[in-house]
């Protein structure tokens, strides 16, 4: 019979992908969240991570950048 | 002119009896639509639609449909559908003879400019137009609620709340912060900004008891008035002179008063309300100038413009005319956050590009626009959807069907041929066509108090009907303790048709009694 699994499909960029796979192997075992790994551009997680993926990115993305100070 | 659009037909006929609002729309139209009027103007009866589509060529099409429907909404071409089912346009009536009245006869205004006599002190046109773009700043700045607002318009509170309602969100104990469409407010250009606030004055005014109609009239008459010449105000109606108190706050008109008389001058903005919009030569003079290395540099004293120069860029040195700014991430990142959009901020700097840089193609150079693009598309370097995953299918049949119908219905996001799996749209249940389903939601819904009732009734039915099943079992149960005891018992239990009976005879004659049921007998002698 066929399964129907619940989540949230991801599609981006291969650097972004790789980083979500990245975050998903530092955690442990219990909160691993990718269910499959689709091809080099989509991702298929759990429905409840998409805040967590969302802060991690940004955090990311502001660990490369430098305000001057006033 | 959508607001002109959306009122009913009634006064839109009303509109149309002023030969100058007829020629505000005319103005308005798109080019094509333009054309259209023009030819039709002096044709009395209906022209049939294939012909309208035969003035165009093949490529125009898509803006032929946009001009005809726009036309149709204006209510200027009414459409008619005669029996042999052909689509014929008609100009509207009124204005047809109006226009044409309008063509052939001077313009002539309702109110002629004051002899210079007694106008004494007319201000020049330059001092007309700092006048009014001061006016309009002081408005802006009050209406976006900067602590810089060296001096308050007159307007009352309540009317400062209405203009505010779709730009800033009121939260509070915290300051009002600027709304998204705050933001996209204040870089829009003069005559667009100009236009939303009297929109909304103008659908405020219902509320004030004024008609619309009126507002809109008059508005579109003034843009037809001289810049610079003084007209009486005694030539105004009651409901004008209200509403030019309102206009004096916003800038558009500079009022004046000499010893017997007072007057009104409309300025720039006024007569560019009715200005088309593909027409841009109501340009104002630019003042930025960005250069390649991402610097900014505002030739401009105005504390609006530093205001809306902030939002997008950090400021580096601000001198009495001059602000200097560096276009960074940082700061493209706190715009972005704030919901504008870099397509904004871009033709914000193209449209107020300093004319030494205007000329230069283009005016704001490649690798800064290029750059701030890139920049808003690394904030959605990702995207989620809900959905599902299935698989193990049990044949390739079923999968491919499968796959086809997602397809249909645009939900199949990706699917994977070799190992049979697919991801679909999250959908909680599968779409009904009909629409009764949500129908018939809706309908229990509303009457909610009722199928409640009806609930609780049912369920205590059956309840109550249970109890006495149960309590008719217990009893049937008693049942023999519950007769007379005598010391008989009740006779066995004896067939009902006593198989002795005699076939009755169909002799006349004597009635035979079938013999008699003995046992019942016995019970009825043998009582005492």
């Amino acid at each position: 019979m066929v399964n129907a699994t619940k989540g949230l499909f991801i599609s981006c960029d291969i650097p972004m992908a790789q980083f979500i796979i990245n975050l998903n192997a530092s955690l442990p075992a219990l909160q691993k969240f990718i269910i499959h790994v689709i091809d080099s551009t989509h991702l298929f997680v759990q429905p409840h991570v998409s805040e967590m993926i969302r802060s991690a990115i940004s955090d990311f993305r502001d660990q490369n950048s430098y305000e001057k100070p006033n | 002119m959508d607001m002109v659009a959306s009122l009913p037909a009634m006064k839109l006929d009303r509109l149309y009896a002023n030969p100058f609002i007829c020629q505000a729309i005319l103005r308005s139209l798109p080019p094509l639509a333009k054309k259209y009027v023009l030819e039709m103007l002096y044709i009395d009866g209906p022209v049939s639609a294939k012909m309208l589509e035969e003035w165009v060529l093949a490529d125009g099409s898509s803006k032929h449909r946009i001009a005809l429907d726009r036309l149709i909404q204006l209510r200027i071409f009414t459409e008619t559908v005669d029996r042999k089912k052909e689509t014929s346009y008609r100009l509207n009536p009124t204005f047809q003879i109006n226009l044409r009245k309008h063509l052939i006869d001077r313009e002539v205004l309702p109110r002629e400019p004051m002899p210079s006599n007694i106008v004494a002190r007319l201000p020049s046109l330059e001092e007309l137009e700092a006048y009014a773009l001061g006016q309009w700043e002081c408005f802006l700045l009050q209406l976006i609620n900067s602590t810089q607002a060296e001096k308050l318009t007159n307007f009352s509170s309540s009317m400062m709340k209405v203009f505010q309602r779709g730009l800033l969100s009121q939260r509070e104990k915290e300051a009002s912060r600027l709304t998204e469409s705050g933001f996209q407010f204040l870089l829009m250009d003069t005559n667009a900004q100009l236009w939303y606030i009297i929109r909304e004055y103008i659908s405020n005014s219902e509320e004030r008891d004024i008609d619309p109609a009126d507002l809109i009239s008059f508005l579109l008459e003034l843009s037809f008035h001289i810049t610079g010449e003084a007209y009486n105000m005694n030539t105004l109606t009651e409901i004008q002179r209200h509403m030019i108190k309102d206009l004096a706050d916003l800038g558009l008109i500079k009022l004046q008063q000499g010893r017997k008389e007072s007057w009104f001058i409309p300025t720039k903005l006024a007569t560019n309300l009715s200005v088309s919009l593909t027409d841009s030569s109501s340009r104002k003079q630019g003042f930025v100038v960005v250069e390649t290395n991402f610097r900014l540099y505002a030739y401009s004293s105005s504390k609006l413009h530093c205001e809306i120069l902030r939002l997008f860029s950090r400021i580096e040195y601000q001198l009495p005319n001059l602000f200097v700014g560096a276009i960074t991430k940082e700061s493209l990142y706190n715009a972005f956050e704030n919901g504008i959009t870099a397509e904004q901020i871009i033709s914000f700097l193209q449209q107020n590009a300093h004319p030494r840089v205007a000329e230069r193609i283009p005016s704001v150079p490649e690798n800064v626009a290029d750059q701030i693009r890139l920049w808003e598309s690394d904030l959605n370097r990702v995207e989620m959807t809900p959905a599902h995953l299935y698989d193990e299918f049990p044949s390739r049949d079923v999968f491919e069907a499968a796959c086809d119908f997602a397809r249909e219905w645009c939900g199949l996001l990706w699917e994977d041929s070799k190992k049979m799996r697919m991801v679909l749209i999250y959908q909680d249940l599968p779409e009904d066509p009909t629409g009764r389903f949500h129908d018939f939601k809706q309908f229990v819904e509303s009457n909610f108090d009722v199928f409640k009732w009806i609930g609780l009734l049912i369920i205590l039915a059956q309840g109550s009907c249970i109890l006495l099943a149960m309590v008719l079992r217990a009893l049937g149960q008693n049942h023999g303790s519950n007769y007379d005891s005598d010391d008989e018992y009740p006779p066995a239990r004896l067939p009902l048709i006593n198989h002795n009976l005699q076939p009755p005879s169909f002799v006349v004659g004597d009635p035979h009694f079938p013999p008699k049921n003995d046992a019942w007998n016995v019970r009825i002698h043998s009582q005492p």
